[in-house]
């Protein structure tokens, strides 16, 4: 009679894929993600909200939480242990310069540079920026519908940023993501805009409106929203605002297995860094892939199921018909 | 470790049939996609161009797990000497494009693993996989460029096997 089980070694795996999430800060609600429900996903198309960041090297889980013994008698020994600080800490390098990799990469704030009014005086985090151009009905998380003159000002290749008019409100901005948080009221009224991640990347552009070659974050624009065009990201070393994230990091073993880790909330915790990956291991002071390096601190949430505060959960879905 | 072989064999050829299916070699007979196993033919004086040839070299095993694993590496051999119409001329670009359809039939670098001793094959429960191919570089011998990689195979034995 044929076999109908074998015994499985340790998952075999190639590397690392991330998926984050935003958290909703208003809310201070982070995405759930449930591994007997969507554990299989497919990898090339993660359920929704959840935003693929494609792989990643060097994913290191590093548990800070520290335990200590309760000590009765004489000579004092262990009674039990407790449990005194719940901490961890992920570290990983991207392998990809994207809007999202650079923003999760950097522990503020980070803004996109919109392209700069004509005579524009100069400014670190960009110029004042020309005229944002209002999208009309119609438009798609794929296609924004233009008047003809505004669909002009824009070309296959350009970047845009799609959101709505900063008017003077305090507080988490920005859609989809929360973008940075307004302590006091600004006078720019592209501010959102420039901290927005709602961007993307004109495929086409014609008189009726502009193709993306991706959706847009934020799905379809709403009613009265804007959009600019970008040049490319800047972020600061310094600030106030943390970046909040629920993560997902997922390792498929070469048998289907798969390792899932959730962290609910993830803020980062170190300043912008990069990594030189030289391309030609014998020439070290040759061509270097530059890397974004990645640090952040899991911060509890608390497990509905019994009440226990946990920073991340970790899962395995073995491989089919492999002994459990 | 021959179903592993096998099953290596066939996932690169039906991959390359549907990369590629003008890529063929008339072989006893008959039509086939550009991949064969050395070991399985009739011993060659000279490789065939325009075809992967897989040869399997190396071999080892980890016995200290549940299932015990094999590792067998495998060299994939092509040449060509370009086409005639161009007088050779096109001979580079020929061996790219083997290289790029050697680099597309890799991926995934996972296949199902099945019994191809029965008809039709019986499927298994474990998979086999494989890592990145290495290339060497090109070898020139007259109008002959000839380029090998070498890939290793993984698979774990299973019972019966």
């Amino acid at each position: 009679m044929a076999m109908t089980w074998f015994s499985a070694p340790a998952p075999v795996a190639r590397r690392v894929r991330a998926y984050f999430a935003p958290v909703n800060r208003t809310a201070q609600t982070p995405v759930l993600f449930d591994p007997a429900e969507q554990g299989g996903f497919s990898l090339d198309a993660p359920p929704a909200p959840w935003l693929s960041l494609g792989w990643i090297q060097g994913f290191t889980r590093k548990p800070i939480s520290k335990t200590a013994p309760v000590l009765s008698g004489i000579p004092a020994s262990p009674l039990e242990q407790v449990r005194e600080t719940l901490e961890a800490q992920v570290s990983l390098e991207f392998l990809s310069w994207t809007k999202l990799t650079m923003a999760l990469a950097t522990g503020s704030q980070h803004m996109n540079l919109l392209a700069a009014a004509s005579g524009a005086a100069a400014s670190a985090d960009g110029a004042t920026a020309a005229a944002a151009v209002t999208t009309l009905s119609g438009s798609t998380a794929t296609f924004v519908a233009l008047a003809a003159a505004d669909a002009a000002k824009f070309s296959a290749g350009s970047i845009i940023a799609l959101d709505a008019d900063y008017t003077g409100q305090t507080g988490f901005v920005g859609t989809p993501v929360s973008g940075a948080y307004v302590r006091q009221a600004l006078t720019d009224v592209n501010y959102i805009r420039r901290v927005t991640f709602n961007v993307a990347l004109v495929s086409q552009a014609s008189s009726t409106g502009l193709t993306l070659a991706e959706p847009l974050p934020g799905g379809a624009p709403a009613a009265g929203s804007k959009l600019q065009a970008v040049t490319g990201f800047v972020d600061r070393e310094g600030g106030s605002f943390y970046q909040e994230w629920s993560a997902l990091f997922v390792m498929e073993g070469s048998q289907g297995e798969r390792i899932l880790f959730y962290y609910p909330r993830l803020q980062t915790m170190a300043g912008a860094q990069e990594a030189a990956l030289p391309l030609d291991g014998k020439n070290k002071g040759g061509l270097a892939r530059v890397l974004l390096k990645g640090q952040f601190l899991a911060l509890p949430v608390t497990d509905a199921l019994d009440g226990e505060r946990v920073v991340c959960y970790r899962s395995f879905l073995p491989a089919a018909h492999a002994l459990v | 470790m021959q179903n592993a072989k096998d099953s290596f064999y066939m996932a690169l050829r039906t991959r390359l049939a549907a990369i590629n299916p003008e890529r063929t070699i008339l072989l006893r007979g008959a039509s086939r996609p550009g991949i064969l196993a050395e070991e399985a033919e009739a011993p060659f004086n000279q490789l065939p161009n325009d075809v992967f040839v897989l040869r399997w070299l190396g071999l080892g095993v980890d016995m200290d797990l549940g299932s015990t694993m094999a590792a067998e590496q495998c060299e994939i051999l092509y040449q060509t000497s370009g086409t005639q119409s161009f007088g050779g001329l096109d001979r580079g670009r020929l061996l790219s494009e083997m290289d790029e359809e050697l680099v597309a039939i890799m991926q995934p670098f996972y296949t199902a693993k099945l019994n191809y001793t029965a008809t039709p094959p019986a499927s298994m429960l474990t998979k086999v996989f494989w890592d990145e191919p290495g290339f060497a570089p090109v070898v020139v011998k007259r109008d002959l460029l000839s380029r090998s990689a070498s890939v290793m195979v993984y698979s774990y034995q299973e019972q019966g096997e």
